[in-house]
């Protein structure tokens, strides 16, 4: 038997993973980690999503019975809360560039593209002058290292609360549009909750699906195999 | 929301951009268009009004204002005719500050009639039930500036007195649809204002929400109350929430419309009423406790190229304003701009720069990768699941997600899509079914023996935890990562400075997926003596090329072993079809076929 058969299979997820943070951490970005389990503050309210405000619809969002503090968390963007405060407390301050990779999880009825729980790739850089052409350059250039240079990127509006402007960002991959994920420049609210200063800082932050790039890159029919423990899903 | 193109075009004089052009206009410049569907010689727009423009956008107006901006044509004025208005004794009076403004008018005399056939059918093609003129005309108007509108059957009150209070416990109102609803002193109601008799202070609507039966307006009404209001947002949200009524009224509301709008709305309203209807019209009453301060907000040409990394002209920013329709004021490159009242989501020069790139378009950005001057560093967390990973991958496990959501734990979701209410304690028992799943398909894997393993995060009261598990059919082992790093990974692992990846080797880029079936495999083992000097390869050419397409996958060597000059060669091979189930009896017949095959050799022996 050769050395290669007895090696275990990795998840797709992970390779998606581990490929997304190695393109990533070669342009100076950080992974910075988060829990699941999040308080409301770190979700929503330092996110600028104000309570009983229609944004907070549109996430479907798992409460914790007896706890009215817990979330599981919604997105990554917690996760830049937590490292910006924790930068601040430390007495750190910008420029910073982070990567979380991470588990998140929506109340929602299941089908082919979508999971109860799933991986987003939250990127956030803060600076003195980091804008919109960045975070075009950055998407650019994280899509096309990992599909193929043969990609194409466009902006559409879109609105998150946490960032202004907001947008929604396609890949032309083998010829067609697909709907990858959203972003935009943080909104100075979240910097301000998290004692940064938002006259002279400002950046980008971005959230896209990895269950999403998984089955447009390995060309995936359907998620939901993804966490039913099938090794049949582990091709790569 | 369901906008009408013919709906819309009413708003301009010149012809509007074909229904596709218009949708991809609004889509790259405003809200994403869902669908565009035919309805008579009419395009029905099906747009995502985004949260932050859903108060002043969820009509057609509101529509009509975005495209005038993206195609930089010119809305057409709405012309009013004039009517004279007698005096009122109309009394209103706010008694909650939910109500922020109340404005009414009594129109007398109106002939409740079907609706025209144009008011008809601009409704019916945004899917609108028409139940007559008056009803209609309240619907339209809202569905035109977005605007809610209620009107009241004036001869069912005990008076000419409107109060808007908070519910009281024991209260209860009969909605428009005949439900009954339990009032109570979070609830805010539109009341009849009269005392004394029992019907006096009954209420006859929910604010915001839904009407009563009381004042319906119905066939025999001849006098109205037309309501234009303006109530706070949570408050109808959390009472639209609480009893489980959502109207296209909570919709606009819960968005926090303008008061400024009631205005232009009532006048509206009045002038179609006059025209479809008929009747006198009273003097409008309006109750605005606190009048909206028009914003002021400052930005620069220069804020606006730093935060887009564009560079825009002032120029150009200066034409954003104007198809905007903004008032501003610019001193060397700084514009003071006077932010519209019915435009509350404008708060600051962030969310001008978010209106200029939007108009102006978001390809002029042109993508550049960012250099900044900091040392990352390594995140420990994420470096140990790496090195988890990988050590149990070369030991020759296999990675698997499960589930984080599970029948039983210490951590429990309030309600779920699903019947697993609870969040997993341990990565155990998901690697146990998991197991099972995958010795069933032990030979379509082409693996002697499973053993899989997971990192996740599992959960107990008020903490969670990083856990490593994993095992084949004999034994699972879990362990938390700090420990299985600590006992299983030699220390001077951690002197690395960079993450350790297992190397994806050149073919990343074309991998695909493949799919497998739904239906049953069957596999078949054969060994055959082969001279040893012989290579394997030549028979598992002649077992694929004799197999047929059932074959699924490469077969597979899983035993071999040598033995007075000739070796053993195992293989496996597995059968299984797409479309249907096999029968043993055909495979047994491929069986045959191959062993036919190998007989053929005469230096070859089937075991």
């Amino acid at each position: 038997m050769s050395e290669e058969s007895k090696k275990g299979k990795e998840h797709p997820l992970s390779i998606i993973i581990n490929e997304a943070v190695k393109i990533f951490t070669e342009l100076g970005f950080e992974v910075a980690t988060g829990p699941e389990l999040e308080d409301i503050w770190h979700n929503f309210d330092a996110l600028n999503i104000p309570k009983d405000h229609p944004a907070r619809d549109m996430q479907d969002t798992f409460f914790i019975k007896g706890e009215t503090d817990k979330v599981l968390r919604t997105h990554t963007s917690s996760v830049q809360i937590r490292y910006m405060e924790n930068l601040v407390k430390s007495g750190g301050k910008p420029p910073f560039a982070i990567i979380a990779p991470g588990k998140c999880f929506r109340n929602e009825a299941t089908d082919a593209t979508h999971e109860m729980q799933f991986y987003q790739i939250e990127g956030l850089m803060i600076g003195e002058d980091i804008d919109m052409a960045h975070l075009k350059g950055t998407l650019s250039y994280f899509y096309k290292k990992i599909l193929g240079s043969d990609v194409d990127l466009r902006f559409r509006p879109s609105f998150f609360p946490f960032t202004e402007p907001s947008i929604e960002f396609d890949l032309k991959f083998n010829g067609k549009w697909l709907e990858m994920g959203g972003a935009g420049m943080v909104h100075p609210n979240v910097l301000k909750n998290c004692g940064i200063d938002p006259i002279k800082y400002q950046g980008f932050a971005f959230g896209p699906g990895l269950e999403r790039l998984m089955v447009i890159k390995y060309g995936m029919p359907d998620i939901r195999p993804a966490y039913q423990g099938d090794l049949r899903f582990n091709q790569f | 929301m369901k906008v009408s193109y013919n709906w819309l075009q009413n708003y301009f004089e010149e012809r509007l951009p074909d229904p596709e052009k218009l949708a991809d206009g609004i889509i790259f410049h405003s809200f994403e268009v869902e669908s565009l569907e035919k309805v008579g010689d009419d395009v029905i727009f099906d747009i995502k009004v985004l949260p932050d423009r859903a108060h002043d956008c969820l009509s057609h107006w509101g529509i009509a204002k975005e495209v005038k901006a993206i195609f930089n044509l010119k809305l057409k004025e709405k012309e009013y005719k004039n009517f004279k208005s007698v005096s009122t004794n109309l009394n209103i009076k706010i008694e909650s500050e939910k109500c922020f403004r109340y404005m009414g008018r009594i129109i007398r005399n109106i002939k409740i009639e079907k609706s025209p056939d144009w008011l008809k059918n601009r409704l019916e093609t945004i899917g609108q039930k028409s139940i007559n003129n008056i009803v209609d005309t309240a619907n339209f108007v809202m569905f035109d500036l977005g605007q809610p509108i209620h009107c009241f059957d004036l001869d069912k009150l005990e008076s000419e007195k409107i109060i808007i209070r908070n519910g009281k416990t024991g209260e209860r109102i009969t909605t428009l649809d005949k439900k009954e609803i339990n009032l109570d002193e979070s609830i805010l109601v539109i009341a009849d204002g009269s005392t004394g008799s029992p019907q006096a202070n009954e209420v006859l609507a929910i604010a915001g929400i839904k009407g009563g039966m009381k004042a319906e307006v119905d066939n025999n009404t001849k006098n109205i109350i037309i309501e234009v209001a303006n109530f706070d947002a949570v408050s109808i949200r959390k009472t639209s929430k609480k009893i489980g009524i959502l109207t296209d009224a909570v919709k606009r509301y819960e968005n926090e419309i303008s008061p400024e709008l009631c205005f232009q709305v009532m006048n509206e309203i009045t002038n179609l009423i006059l025209d479809i209807a008929g009747g006198n019209i009273e003097e409008i009453v309006d109750i605005y406790p606190k009048k909206l301060k028009q914003n002021t907000v400052f930005v620069s040409v220069e804020y606006i190229n730093k935060r887009l990394g564009t560079y825009f002209l002032k120029e150009e920013i200066e034409s954003v304003w104007e198809k905007l329709g903004f008032e501003y004021e610019e001193e060397n490159g700084e514009f003071k701009i006077l932010v519209p009242l019915l435009r509350i989501d404008i708060t600051g020069p962030h969310d001008l720069a978010e209106d200029v790139i939007k108009i102006l378009g978001y390809e002029r950005i042109e993508g550049k990768l960012p250099k900044i001057e900091w040392s990352p560093k390594m995140n420990e967390k994420f470096y140990n699941i790496s090195v988890a990973r990988n050590k149990l991958l070369n030991d020759g496990y296999s990675e698997v997600m499960t589930y984080s959501f599970r029948n039983g734990g210490n951590v429990e979701v309030l309600a779920s899509a699903s019947d697993k209410n609870f969040l997993r304690i341990n990565l155990t028992d998901g690697l146990e079914e998991s197991l099972k799943l995958n010795q069933l398909n032990a030979p379509f894997l082409g693996m002697k023996e499973i053993k899989i393993f997971e990192i996740g995060t599992v959960f107990d009261k008020n903490k969670e935890m990083m856990h490593v598990a994993y095992g084949d059919n004999k034994n699972i082992v879990e362990t938390s990562l700090e420990n299985f790093v600590s006992e299983k990974i030699p220390t001077d692992y951690f002197d690395k400075k960079v993450l350790p990846f297992i190397d994806l080797g050149q073919n990343f880029e074309e991998q695909k997926f493949k799919p497998w079936s739904i239906y049953p495999f069957i596999s078949r083992d054969i060994a055959v003596w082969i001279r040893e000097e012989e290579s394997s390869e030549t028979l598992k050419k002649l077992l694929i090329e004799n197999a047929t397409e059932l074959l699924v996958k490469e077969p597979f060597l899983f035993d071999s072993f040598t033995k007075e000059g000739k070796t053993s060669y195992a293989f496996r091979l597995v059968f299984q079809s797409f479309v249907r189930t096999l029968k043993d009896e055909e495979i047994n017949e491929i069986m045959a076929k191959i062993s036919h095959k190998i007989s053929e050799n005469s230096s070859w022996q089937i075991r």
